[in-house]
């Protein structure tokens, strides 16, 4: 696009300029980063020195720059680079940032705001109170679109395999929308009760309390939310997809890999059935999880979230050419049938009776056979989870004595430490450094195990410290009972020759789309990725859906984004943001103790509905937008495209303002007034909000405790004159701003008192010096001194002391119940940044320079570029207006100028 | 009324600015079932864009024929409504604005079932006198790509090229004999050092390179008819013959400029020789290369005395307004004077420094080089008089050393004297600009319309609008180019039709409208062999002074005809119920 004008900014300088070009016929791009154009006025209660409202002066203008047909606006959008081209016009690079709210469709009726679950701190209103991560900006915005606040993923949805959106659901929790943070996780798998139990949560390893606190437990919510939600629903409440395709696809397993998988193809109007070799569905989570830690009417729950779908399982059916499956009328086979098989220890004695492999052990009492341990010793040969799953299940079993017998020591055991906390808790014993290296029976009836002690030797190619015999040192371990846990593998000998397969077995595919070597076959879960966890084998499944759905409609596999997550947000710049987050101690868990032969009951207990929602309150909203999607469903005009990323616009401009504005002076960096510790000090613009018509609590209270103030001090120069902060300037606004809040103040509460300490009052253009009479006239109080620091007192009033120097200049103290601190103007520097080649100067206090004030007001270091309004120097309103009149004439002259020269 | 007209009514919360003290719903409730009434809707901001489209979509999507807003005064949002009707293929005249918070909510702000029954036969006046609106097209004028300036000082001249830059002609007219105004005469300028007759001279030869500007001097504008974009100007030049031209503009940019204030006799012993305003001081500074010298004697202590002229209260007609460039000026003056004389005296018996923005820096240097700040009361202002050594001997209260009275020696004393308005008697009534209770002349709106007055197409700038410094003189200057440009770059200006019409079939010629018409827009016309009254259309300003003194009711005021104000007077005084 071809611009005659590039104004940057649509503060009131901005507009102004941009106004005054359209009307003369010039054409003009008006960048603003914000989501609506305004700036810093239209957030101000009244003006001085005429008190009309900030709005009504600010909404005809915002109005008028939007719909002017000479003008276009990009809201949202920064401008990224200005370089010269060879022609003299300024190349000009915009970004326009995602506002995940189509804005063609939107029409600002807010449904996605009053949905949203995450509260942040309003900008628009001083962060004096909250607004939504989905939000419009301010009740006057134009346009009056919304957008929604995404800083990026939150690092614990980011750090889920399956993509499951953890933030999303804990912030439904703590909104008490359980149903809907169901509904939420159900969009990505249905094992929610099972990973609500028996997930690792690497969630929990990234959450950014755990660098504080410590971590929320989200695994238990989402257990809550499963628990609660099945309590309620004994059946699901879902139906098939209403649209049914006539494609067929085959799912082989149905362990969390294939239930995830049948799920998504089922929704998407897939006629999906699976086959399990079993004779109950649910692989691994009914096999190997013991139920103590996973119920086993949870897996049967669970499962019914694909079967409500119209998905068949058909178990005790092993399938052992996959595609061999075309020939029965399916068009796809998702192959995922996990790890069934297990290694073998290769000592010898490994068939006596009484030697028996984890998975198998753990199978039997899992698919209900009795077996007995009553009295014996039990040993179990291994270190990894399932190896102590398998010991707290012979306790259960009524196991006299139960032993884990561990190569190496417990710092390299790869078992969770929870578990191994938990066995040890039931009296499981652990020996390390140790072997069996022959199992010893009698009548082929196992009677002992004869083991050696190891030490650890040089890091093996996987870096980890290799175990070896100590020599000598073989010792006699009497058992009844031995279960090996050394590993599972995938049982795939069948399929050699018909798919192609890794050397240790797993099925080759590309691991993208998961295609095997058979364009039709897909496969998934742990038979491709080895032994592993459920919600990677969640993760797989999701996968697979995605890309058999494409094979089948014929489309392109490879390149199509499945993952459109934006990349997790940076935890530091999350506390960073947090400048004061309440310190909220985690919910210790808590399990059963105690345990019995024969109970089987779930030792985890469950969070409270109490518990659940304080823990889901801790959360610090690191992405901001959580994703629980409430406002995808919300929107009536489904404008909502959380797919949404940041685009760069390149246009021309013959000439470019930049009105850049100001930023507000920090007033934490005057400790002695204590902003920020002390909750009755606000700052001149909290004032302003609480005088405006938008006012966030409808009157002025104070934020300490809500009451009404009545003996209200300003503090003016607060962070300028003031070469402390490093700022000599005056700000020229904050006088007689803060004699208009005097004048509004005394209008909206008769009764409170008004002090300003001031060191000169400056009012000093056309209708100040009366305005400000009018205020004196009107009861307030000037002293002139400055405030030297400020105490709080326990009813959080807050004591001044200064130097009255009209009385003598005694040192004196004062006492007021809300402190305001007329804050100053500081250089917004951002805007030096934006030039490519030739160099914006700044003046010795970082304001845009002008080079030429004297005639050419607005005039820059740059031919061709111009500033407007307070970017060049504090300025008022009509200040800034006339100067920004000022750029418009002399940007409107320079077009011309090149025009003549063409 | 042979068509009913479907109205569209829209009341205002305004924030709270209304519905803190008008109950909103309740005037919706009162006002939903008035006769044509088909839409009423209560909203937050009815300026807010969210609701001016749905305005739109209802005029739409209703077909409606009468468009109503109460709201705030016209003077803010008439042409924002205006302009929505337009958007939405409604003739702009056929809405209608009820100034429900002006007239009400902020008139009785203690009288909430007051200011809600006013509100409600405000708007109720509104729909009825919807009801007889009729369609009306702007009448429409050529523009002449020509601006009058009057006044060649800094913020003229800069006007003048600034226009020329953007292919519009200039007259310039100055009544002295030199283009340059009072910056011509200035030495060293802050904050950048220039000489203001540097800066003059630079200008003035910018001046005339550009073919399009006429400058004259010794030149004054004596008559001024027509209207905004085409003015018919008559300039009275000066020199022996006296001679007056006659020219075409289509704006007209008044720029002349401040008197400075001249001290009464004795005013801080104004007239005792030593005594001297700021004006006088520079020009001494500037004579004096090195070394401050004065009949003779070198100056070793100086005093200043502020706001003389500024900031009075008390006293026959009082300048109650600040100066602004004043503390600046004497600032710089004081640094001036250090560097002319290093070791010199210089006190400063101030108010309030008001040394804005970043001249506080300026403020911060005198004090560095030695200057002595000391503050004084209002009511206890600084005394001068002779002392007994040949020197000056000013007393005052110092408030910031506990407010010890002392003496300061001083060989001159500076009375920083601030800017009064020039006086334009002539100027004020040919072009009919508006005057300010502190004497300036007076813009619209200091925001929405700043360098605009309410004579359409005169504009104002520089300090003949309140007191200014050379460079913000300047950007008012430019401020009153771009809105110059902006009318005359389009070619044409549209102006309003709500005008007064003649029924010449009843009017007979009294000339009592001519008399009651203070723009001279009635002229003379022929009608059916007999001679009319006719208002010319580009000078009626819709007034209304003739109508109503027509012996015939032969004058109709287009917008206000005699049927809609009599079914507003009978909506108002209708039972609120």
């Amino acid at each position: 696009m071809n611009y005659d004008v590039l104004v940057v900014g649509s503060g009131i300088g901005g507009m102004e300029s941009a106004l005054k070009l359209g009307d003369m016929g010039y054409k003009v791009l008006v960048v603003e980063k914000e989501p609506s154009v305004g700036g810093k006025m239209i957030l101000l209660s009244k003006v001085f020195p005429t008190l009309d409202c900030a709005s009504c002066i600010s909404t005809p203008k915002m109005a008028a720059t939007t719909h002017h047909p000479n003008i276009d606006v990009m809201i949202y959008s920064e401008v990224e680079r200005i370089k010269r081209g060879r022609d003299g016009r300024f190349q000009v690079r915009v970004r326009k940032k995602p506002t995940f709210v189509n804005q063609a469709l939107c029409t600002g009726c807010r449904q996605c705001e009053m949905t949203c679950n995450v509260a942040v701190p309003d900008q628009y209103n001083a962060d004096m109170v909250a607004r939504r991560a989905a939000y419009i900006a301010f009740p006057q915005a134009v346009p009056k679109k919304a957008v929604i606040e995404r800083e990026g993923t939150s690092p614990c949805s980011f750090a889920c395999p399956a993509g499951i959106k953890a933030h999303g659901y804990v912030a439904l929790v703590r909104a008490g929308k359980y149903q809907e943070a169901f509904n939420l996780i159900l969009e990505t798998t249905p094992v929610i009760g099972s990973l609500g139990r028996a997930c690792y949560a690497p969630c929990e390893g990234e959450c950014t309390r755990g660098d504080l606190e410590g971590p929320l437990p989200i695994r238990k919510l989402k257990r809550f939310v499963a628990d609660t939600y099945y309590r309620e629903h004994a059946e699901p409440e879902h139906k098939p997809a209403g649209e049914v395709k006539d494609k067929k696809v085959a799912v082989v397993g149905s362990g969390p890999a294939g239930l995830t998988a049948a799920m998504h193809l089922a929704r998407r109007g897939y006629r999906v059935k699976i086959f399990e070799a079993e004779s109950r569905p649910g692989g691994m989570l009914r096999l190997a999880i013991p139920s103590y830690r996973l119920p086993k009417d949870v897996v049967d729950r669970d499962i019914k979230n694909v079967t409500a779908l119209g998905v068949e399982i058909e178990t005790g059916v092993r399938v052992e050419d996959p595609a061999g499956l075309k020939e029965q009328g399916f068009d796809a086979v998702f192959v995922a049938t996990g790890t069934p098989g297990t290694r073998k220890l290769r000592v010898e004695g490994e068939d006596l009776d009484g030697v028996m492999t984890s998975l198998d052990f753990l199978r039997r009492v899992n698919l209900g056979e009795k077996i007995s341990l009553e009295g014996k010793t039990v040993v179990v040969a291994g270190g990894g989870n399932v190896a102590v799953d398998s010991a707290r299940v012979a306790v259960r079993l009524g196991a006299r004595r139960v032993i884990v017998q561990y190569r190496r020591s417990r710092a390299e055991m790869p078992a969770h430490d929870w578990e191994i906390k938990g066995a040890e808790k039931e009296g499981v014993e652990f020996q390390y450094l140790s072997a069996p290296q022959k199992f010893i029976g009698e009548n082929g009836k196992l009677t002992g195990i004869e083991c050696i002690k190891m030490e650890l030797g040089p890091p093996d190619a996987g870096g980890r410290r290799k175990p070896v015999a100590v020599k000598g040192s073989e010792y006699r371990l009497p058992a009844d009972f031995v279960i090996t846990a050394v590993g599972l593998a995938p049982a795939t000998e069948q399929l050699a020759g018909r798919l192609e397969l890794n050397q240790n077995g797993t099925i080759s595919v590309n691991p993208e789309t998961l295609q095997t070597s058979v364009p039709f076959v897909f496969a998934g879960g742990d038979v491709v990725t080895g032994p592993s966890m459920i919600v990677n084998a969640v993760a797989q499944g999701r996968r697979a859906a995605f890309f058999i759905d494409r094979y089948l409609r014929g489309e392109e596999l490879e390149g199509t984004g499945y993952d459109y997550r934006m990349p997790a947000v940076d935890k530091q710049k999350v506390t960073g943001r947090q400048r004061s987050y309440r310190t909220l101690a985690p919910v210790p868990g808590r399990e059963v103790t105690g345990v019995r032969a024969g109970d089987f009951t779930e030792i985890e207990l469950p969070l409270t509905v109490e518990e659940a929602r304080y823990s889901a309150g801790r959360c610090l909203d690191c992405g901001v937008c959580s994703e629980c999607r409430q406002c995808v469903a919300a929107c009536p005009a489904g404008a909502i495209d959380m797919t949404m990323r940041a685009e760069e616009v390149d246009v021309e401009a013959s000439s470019v303002i930049v009105s850049t504005g100001f930023k507000l002076f920090d007033a934490n960096l005057k400790p002695q007034y204590g902003y920020g510790k002390y909750k009755n000090v606000i700052t001149g613009m909290q004032m302003d909000r609480l005088l405006a018509p938008t006012r966030p609590y409808n009157t002025v209270l104070r934020p300490h405790d809500g009451k009404v103030p009545d003996n209200i001090a300003f503090i003016l120069c607060t962070g300028s004159r003031d070469c402390t902060v490093d700022n000599p300037l005056c700000s020229r606004v904050c006088c007689m701003y803060s004699v208009k809040q005097n004048q509004l103040i005394m209008g909206a509460l008769p009764l409170a008192d008004v002090t300003v300490y001031y060191i000169d009052i400056r009012a000093f253009s056309k209708g100040y010096e009366e305005f400000y009479q009018q205020a004196s006239a009107m009861g307030a109080n000037f002293i002139k001194g400055r405030v030297a620091r400020i105490e709080e007192k326990e009813d959080g009033n807050l004591v001044l002391h200064y130097e009255d120097i009209d009385n003598g200049g005694k040192l004196s103290r004062a006492e007021h119940d809300l402190v305001v601190l007329s804050v100053g103007l500081l250089p917004n520097t951002g805007v030096f940044n934006l030039f490519d080649g030739d160099k914006l100067e700044a003046d010795e206090f970082l304001y845009v320079k002008e080079v030429n004030e004297d005639v050419n007001p607005g005039q820059t270091s740059i031919d061709g570029v111009f500033v407007a309004g307070t970017a060049s120097g504090a300025k008022d309103i009509p200040d800034s207006i006339l100067h920004a009149g000022a750029a418009a004439a002399q940007a409107a002259a320079y077009v011309e100028r090149i025009r003549m020269s063409k | 009324m042979s068509d009913q007209k479907r109205i569209g009514v829209y009341i205002c919360h305004c924030g709270g600015n209304i519905s803190d003290y008008v109950d909103v719903e309740g005037v919706l409730r009162a006002v939903q079932d008035e006769p044509g009434v088909v839409v009423a809707k209560t909203a937050m901001f009815t300026c807010s864009d969210a609701t001016q489209q749905e305005m739109v979509r209802d005029i739409r999507e209703q077909n409606l024929t009468g468009l109503v807003v109460a709201s705030c005064s016209p003077k803010l949002h008439l042409f924002t409504f205006r302009e929505v009707a337009r958007r939405a293929g409604l003739n702009p005249y056929q809405y209608t604005q009820v100034n429900i918070r002006e007239q009400c909510s902020w008139a009785h702000t203690g009288d909430r079932a007051g200011a809600t029954e006013k509100a409600i036969r405000l708007v109720r006046g509104g729909i009825a006198r919807t009801n007889f609106t009729e369609p009306l097209e702007p009448i429409t004028i050529d523009t002449v790509p020509k601006v009058l300036v009057v006044g060649a000082g800094i913020a003229g001249l800069r006007a003048a090229t600034g226009l020329a830059d953007l292919g519009l002609s200039v007259l310039l007219v100055e009544k002295s004999a030199s283009a340059g105004g009072k910056v011509a005469g200035l030495g060293k300028m802050y904050p950048h050092e220039k000489t203001g007759r540097e800066i003059i001279a630079r200008l003035v030869d910018e001046v005339k390179r550009r073919e399009n500007i006429t400058l004259f001097t010794n030149a004054e504008l004596v008559e001024k008819s027509g209207s905004i974009g085409n003015f018919r100007v008559k300039i009275r030049l000066g020199g022996k013959q006296r001679e007056e031209i006659e020219e075409n503009a289509g704006c007209i940019i008044v720029a002349t400029g401040f008197d400075t204030y001249r001290p009464r006799e004795g005013e801080y012993g104004y007239g005792i020789d030593g005594v001297l305003t700021l004006a006088e001081y520079k020009e001494l500074l500037d004579r004096c290369g090195g070394g401050l010298v004065r009949n003779g004697k070198p100056v070793k202590d100086i005093v200043y005395i502020y706001c003389v002229g500024s900031r009075q209260q008390a006293g026959e007609k009082p300048n109650r307004y600040c100066s602004r460039y004043c503390c600046n000026a004497a600032v710089h003056a004081s640094i001036q004077s250090s560097e002319a004389s290093p070791g010199i005296h210089q006190f400063h018996l101030f108010r309030d420094m008001r040394t804005y923005g970043k001249f506080e820096t300026l403020y911060g240097r005198a004090r560095d080089q030695g200057a002595v700040f000391v503050r004084y009361s209002e009511s206890e202002p600084p005394a001068v008089e002779k002392g007994a050594d040949g020197k000056l001997k000013v007393t005052v209260k110092d408030l910031l050393t506990f407010g010890e009275q002392i003496e300061i020696p001083a060989d001159v004393v500076v009375l920083v004297t601030g800017m009064v308005p020039a006086r334009n008697e002539a100027l004020v009534d040919v072009l009919k600009l508006p005057v300010g209770r502190d004497g300036f002349f007076n813009e619209i709106h200091p925001k929405l319309r700043p360098v605009e007055t309410v004579v359409d197409g005169v504009f104002i700038c520089g300090a003949c609008q309140g007191p200014k410094n050379s460079a913000e003189s300047v950007a008012s200057a430019l401020a009153a180019v771009t809105q110059s440009a902006s009318i005359l770059k389009k070619g044409y200006v549209e102006l309003e039709p709500l005008i007064a019409s003649v029924d010449p079939g009843l009017c007979e010629l009294c000339d009592v409208c001519a008399g009651a018409c203070p723009y001279s827009a009635i002229e003379r016309d022929h009608y059916q062999g007999k001679e009319v009254a006719r208002v010319n259309e580009a000078v009626c300003k819709g007034c209304g002074g003739c109508a109503p003194v027509c012996p015939r009711n032969a004058i109709n005021l287009k917008g206000y005809t005699d049927a809609q104000m009599e079914s507003m007077i009978d909506a108002m005084l209708k039972e609120i119920g």
